[in-house]
Parts: structure tokens; sequence; C-alpha cells
């Protein structure tokens, strides 16, 4: 499994597949204030990268791979996402 | 949004889909007049709706549809493909129009451009071909690519080269990652990347309703390399991009720009996403649904009757009798008003069926493939959720049977087969369980190749794969990170697919199977329940462990602090608003290990049960939340203590807990 819980941080590691957006939406709808450990992660499948953009957890670690650190991370972390606010219902 | 704009709306697309049904119609009939009667008429009504509101490009494309459906009619046009993929164009850019409108009240940005561009097209139609029908380039909105430029981490790349700059816009389809997609790995390959922003097409529904299958992301970027490299990436994908040269250098010297797509402008799903709908009852079931009302208040003033009749000193046991007479008739109306409700909610498998048809000729026209496509058993019933919950699963099993299945003309005819690939869809009743199939005559699934890619893969041991009949490794399709590489094509089975498709039905509390002969076909059969019924829980933790409790038991939760439980013998014992309740520890009820108090106060859960309350200590409480309780069953079935389970997103069960039973 590229994406697990330990303890209060959901960790999201290597290649990341779309198989791993359903896991991670349970565990974060289940407590929001679970953190996102993406220090070992080499690519985000864009259905996981959604999720994160949806729920805006706390993302800690920007990624292992060079892409993810320049093109994806910066944008989960800072706050104003352009388009709409997400609606947390 | 208001009552006239859902109208429109609820009307606009039945006559969206009578228009297609009666072009498709056509094009296999040329001759037949009814059909091209149907179709000027629903254009011509839905024309004449859109003059209702601010929705002028709409209406200018849908005019240009009606005279050249006018002139057609009237023999002065020949109906050639050519016509009727135009026609098609209008007809399903006025869908995606709708659905907009649904969403934001209005037409989106664009448009105007797109609207004029495909009236034009339709118009060259009209002057027998002489006027150019090729897309017009739109004056496109170019503020997006400002803004972008303005986001760029590193403006000196922005300057340095002399080529253009591309532009990106990907608006990903809400089903592509049925068919295989990753917008971020597309991303990925874009050579030379200078600014991105990501962002959401649709707003965020609430945490609780976000389906992780559905992509509703929009990619923007910038590219410095060249224009033919990025196409390259998105080969596969050119309905859902829009390319576009931009000068370099800062923000706000935009001159020079040049549009370079064909498409123009983002096409989300062709066939119509699965949003919430305005639903569409037979009134005689609204009908039913008001005599049974009318029973019930008949009921309550027999009960007003009564109570009269006992504050009059009637005497005890006719009181009693007449108070279970009339429970009798209350329970038998509550029970035939659940009944009827549940009717309500039923809707024919044809209203997702309607939209296949065209789907399928959208699928199959860019392989070169013949298809004939037939349904069956569009009048099936099941609950709404049901029946709409299958649209996008169906349309991936539809979409392999087409891409995968179906062999090029030239093979079949080797094989002896006819040339076009029959495909049908089959719906049917079966006791309380909708059945429904696709089945195809096509190359069928062969067993080898499923055991190379299985044990490449690792998604079985060697050994485990061997001992495995052909069934069971046909099976292994549906089995998670499968895929046969070995059959991309450009349309579908680039990634996951059948898992996808296998978990969306096992939400709606359904099972998937397949059958498959080599070269004779493949058929996926589906198996779902008529109704899904939803209960309510919440979910609590004990000693690590989530389970679940039925929520119409319970009455509040509370923090109670520890110095206020009162051991009373064995037992304890908590005040809570001057009431003495009983505390049970959940734990000891499991017979799980009792974790020690942390802190100062216990989570308790209070509950009905019986006539009293009483306390129920956990370790923590989590979500609340609907789900699709199974009854235990098997050797289970006789476990005391637990309603049912269920699945959670993460694949692990739920316990749902009885906990009147637990108490006991």
């Amino acid at each position: 499994m590229t994406v697990r819980l330990e303890g209060h941080a959901i960790l999201l590691e290597g290649q990341c597949r779309v198989e791993d957006a359903e896991p991670l939406l349970g565990w974060l709808q289940a407590d929001r204030s679970r953190i996102v450990d993406l220090s070992a992660a080499e690519h985000l499948h864009a259905a996981v990268l959604q999720i994160l953009m949806a729920l805006k957890p706390s993302i800690r670690g920007e990624g292992k791979d060079s892409f993810l650190r320049d093109w994806i991370t910066p944008s989960l972390i800072t706050t104003d996402l352009p388009d709409g606010e997400p609606n947390d219902g | 949004m208001d009552d006239l704009l859902q109208h429109f709306i609820v009307e606009a697309r039945e006559l969206v889909q009578q228009a297609t049904d009666s072009l498709l119609a056509l094009e296999r009939d040329p001759a037949g007049s009814a059909h091209l009667d149907s179709a000027f008429r629903a254009v011509h009504t839905l024309k004449g709706s859109v003059g209702l509101f601010d929705f002028a490009p709409m209406g200018l494309a849908l005019h240009a549809a009606e005279d050249l459906l006018g002139s057609l009619r009237d023999g002065r046009g020949a109906m050639g493909g050519e016509a009727i993929d135009s026609l098609l164009e209008c007809i399903g850019q006025s869908e995606r129009w709708v659905d907009a409108i649904e969403r934001t009240g209005h037409l989106p940005a664009g448009a105007a451009e797109e609207g004029y561009r495909i009236a034009r097209v339709l118009r060259a139609q009209l002057d027998e071909g002489s006027a150019d029908a090729a897309p017009t380039v739109p004056a496109a909105d170019l503020a997006w690519i400002e803004e972008l430029k303005a986001a760029c981490p590193d403006p000196a790349a922005l300057r340095s080269g002399d080529t253009p700059l591309v532009a990106i816009r990907y608006t990903p389809r809400a089903d592509c990652f049925f068919a295989g997609d990753d917008p971020v790995a597309l991303l990925r390959s874009v050579p030379d990347l200078i600014a991105v922003r990501l962002s959401n097409r649709d707003p965020w529904p609430p945490a609780g309703e976000i389906d992780p299958f559905a992509c509703n992301l929009q990619v923007e970027a910038l590219s410095g390399a060249a224009l033919d490299a990025v196409k390259a990436v998105f080969r596969f994908v050119p309905d859902q991009v829009t390319l576009q040269e931009a000068a370099r250098g800062a923000p706000g010297d935009a001159h020079g720009m040049r549009q370079d797509s064909a498409a123009a402008g983002p096409s989300p799903d062709p066939a119509g996403g699965a949003s919430a709908r305005m639903l569409r009852v037979d009134a005689a079931r609204i009908d039913r649904l008001a005599d049974l009302v009318g029973e019930m208040v008949v009921a309550k003033n027999a009960l007003a009757h009564l109570a009269a009749q006992g504050a009059d000193g009637m005497d005890g046991k006719s009181l009693v009798q007449g108070l279970q007479a009339s429970q009798a008739v209350i329970d038998r109306l509550v029970a035939e008003m659940h009944g009827a409700i549940m009717d309500v909610r039923m809707m024919p498998m044809r209203d997702i069926f309607r939209r296949f048809p065209r789907a399928v000729r959208e699928i199959a026209g860019p392989l070169g493939k013949t298809i004939d496509f037939s349904m069956e058993g569009e009048d099936v019933e099941a609950d709404k959720s049901v029946v709409e919950g299958l649209f996008e699963p169906l349309l991936h099993v539809l979409r392999n049977a087409i891409g995968h299945g179906a062999e090029p003309e030239n093979l079949r005819q080797e094989a002896g087969k006819p040339a076009g690939a029959r495909v049908v869809l089959r719906a049917r009743r079966d006791g309380d369980r909708v059945l429904v199939e696709v089945e195809d005559d096509g190359r069928g699934i062969d067993p080898g190749a499923i055991r190379r890619v299985a044990r490449e893969r690792g998604l079985a041991s060697g050994d485990g794969i061997d001992g495995m009949s052909d069934e069971e490794v046909i099976g292994l399709i549906f089995a998670p990170g499968f895929s046969t590489a070995s059959e991309v094509t450009e349309l579908s089975g680039r990634g996951v697919g059948m898992d996808a498709v296998r978990s969306s039905i096992e939400r709606l509390g359904g099972q998937i199977g397949v059958r498959s002969r080599l070269g004779r076909g493949t058929t996926i059969r589906l198996s779902l329940p008529l109704t899904i019924v939803m209960t309510k829980v919440m979910a609590v933790r004990v000693g690590g462990e989530l389970y679940g409790l039925p929520l119409d038991g319970i009455v509040e939760t509370a923090f109670v602090p520890s110095a206020r439980i009162l051991p009373v013998q064995e037992a304890e014992a908590f005040v809570l608003r001057d009431r003495t309740l009983p505390l049970v520890r959940l734990a000891s009820l499991l017979e799980i290990p009792r974790a020690p108090d942390k802190g100062a106060a216990v989570k308790v859960v209070v509950m009905a049960v019986g006539d009293e309350l009483v306390g129920i200590a956990v370790d923590g409480f989590a979500e609340r939340m609907d789900v699709l309780m199974r009854p235990m069953d098997g050797i289970l079935a006789g476990m005391p203590g637990v309603m049912g389970t269920t699945l959670l997103g993460d694949g692990s069960v739920l316990m749902i807990l009885d906990v009147p039973e637990l108490i006991g």
C-alpha cells in the first residue's frame, strides 16, 4: 500500500495511485485534523491530489521528487486556491 | 435558481434527448421522414425555450440547426453524414451548456464564440458546403494566461528563449480516471514547465459527498517547449485540452497570441455528468401517496375521538381495544407509505440507457469500428441512486467492449463473424435484484495473457495462479492494479479500469462478474439491489477499533468528569442533568481489555434502551455516516449483539452493534 495511517498522520509514499484516493478520503473524512505526510511521495495520482485540494489537510513534507516539490505541493501548502473555496459542509 | 429555469433545464434535457435519438435514427434510416420531423420539432421547441432566457449564443446555434433541419425536411438539402455530425455536435454542446446552466445559472465563458462557430458550421452545410466549415479561431479569453504568468515562480524563465510559450488549459473529464488517465502524470510529462496552476473545475462538494473517482481538476500551465512537443503529450485527450501560444515576457505584454486547438474549450463528459437531478414521477404514484396521507388523517381523527371518549370516562378495556385497533391501522398505513415513497424513487433504466447510443457512436467513431449496438430491458426499474450510480461504470464497460472486445473488421471477417461487432446492453429483474449485462461477440479474454500479466505484476503467487481455473483467472481483471498493458489503445486500458468499476458497483451494494470465451466474446454481468436503504450510524472508538452505533438509538453524547462517576455495587452510574443513569463500558460489553481512563472526563454516548436511558462509555467519538448495512449471514448470523456490517472507504469492515442486545 502506498497510503497508510500511522497514528495521527496519513503517509503517502512512493508512486501513489488512483486506488489510494478512497482510503485517503475515508481517513480524512473520519478525522479532518489528520496530517498528511508527503515526505516519501514520488508521485501523486490526480485522484489523490484532488482529495488533498478539496479537504485541505495539514501537509507535512513536500515530496521526494522534484516535480512534486516544484509544481504540485506548493498549491497544497498555499491556502488561496484561485477558484472557489471548498465547502466543508 | 428560479422555477422557470428549473423547468427549462428538465425540459431542455428531454428535448436534447429527443433530438439525439431522432438524429441517430435518421443516420440509420436516412429516408425516415418521421425522424426528421421529430428532430426538427425538438430543436424548434428547444430554441423557443432558450429565447425566454438570456442565452443568446445557444439560441444562435440552435436557430442554425433548426434552419438546416427545416431545409432538409423541405427537400432542399441532402442528408449526409456530415450534416448529422454537425447537428449532433450542436446538440451535444447544447447539452453541456444546459449542464453549465444548471451548475452556475448562466452560460460558461467562451459560449459566445462557440455558439457562433457552431452556427457557422451549420450554415455552411445549409449553403451546400460552399463556405469554409473550418472552425473559426475564437477571440479567446486570455486573462488566465496573464494570471499564470503572474504566478510564475521564476520570472526570468518567462523571458529567456526566442520561441513563444505554450499555454495549456487541461480540463480532464469527470470520468477520466475510469479511462485510466492520470492528469498529474500527463502534466509531469510536459517538457520545460514554467508555471503551473491547479484548481477545481466545479466547487468542491461537502466533504462527505466527495466522489474520489470523479475528476474535478483544472490544470493550467505554461511550457517553454515547442507547441508540437506539448501537443504530443496530450494526444490522447485532445477534446479536453486547449493549447495556445503566448508571447514571452512579463505579465501585461500579451501580444501576438495565437490559438491552436481543434477543440474550442474544454468539454466535460459528453453524455452528461451524474449530477443531482430533478425527479420526474408518474402522477399515479403521487396520487397513491396522497390517498395514503388522506387515510392517515382519518386514522388520526379516530385517535382524537378515542382520546375524547377516554376523557369522558370510557372503561379501560374498551379504551385499550380502541387503541389497539387504531394502532393496527396506523401500522399498516406507515408500511404502505414507506412502500409508496420507495416507489416514487424508482426510475427506469431508460433514463440512463438512452444516453448510451450516442456515447457508443462517439467511442467507436475515432476507432473506425462499426458497432451493432442494441439495448434490452429499458423499462426495468430500480432505485434512483442505483440507476444513476450505474451510468459511469456502464460507460466504462461499454468503452472496454468497443475498445478491447471488438476486433477490427478484417479480423472479424477472417473469423467468419459479421463485420460490425455486436454489443448488447441488457437489464432484467431477478427477484429483489437487477441484473445488468454488457455482452459483446468480440475477441474474448485470453486467460493465458491474464496469467502472464498477473505473474509479472505479482498479483498472486506463481503457484496460486497455476492452481486457478480459467474462470478464476479471468476474474483477476477486477483486481486492483491490474491492467493488460499489451492492450493499450488510445481509448481505454491505460492503467486502472475494471477495479474502479468494481468499487463503484460495490459501493452501490452490487457485485460484478465476467464470463468470457476466447474468440467468442465477453459478458460483464452486474447484479445490484433494487433499493438501497441507508442506515445512519455513529462510529465510536474502543480499544483502537471502530464500531458503529445506530444513530436512531442515540440521544446525545456527553463528557462526564471521572469524579462524577459513582460506583453502585458492581456497576457504575453517573448523574446527567439531575437524572441518575447507569454507565456501561462498551469495552466490557465487548469483552476486550479496557484502556485506562485518560484525562479527567469519560466520553459517553447516551442511548435509549427500552424505556431507560443508559450511558455507554467509549474511548472516542468518530464521525457520523450513512452506510449500507449488510445483515450478518452465514456462520456469523447467530452472533449476538451485532446488527450487521458495512464496508468503510478504506476497505475495512465496521461492525454495527445492537446495544440493547449486548446489555441484554
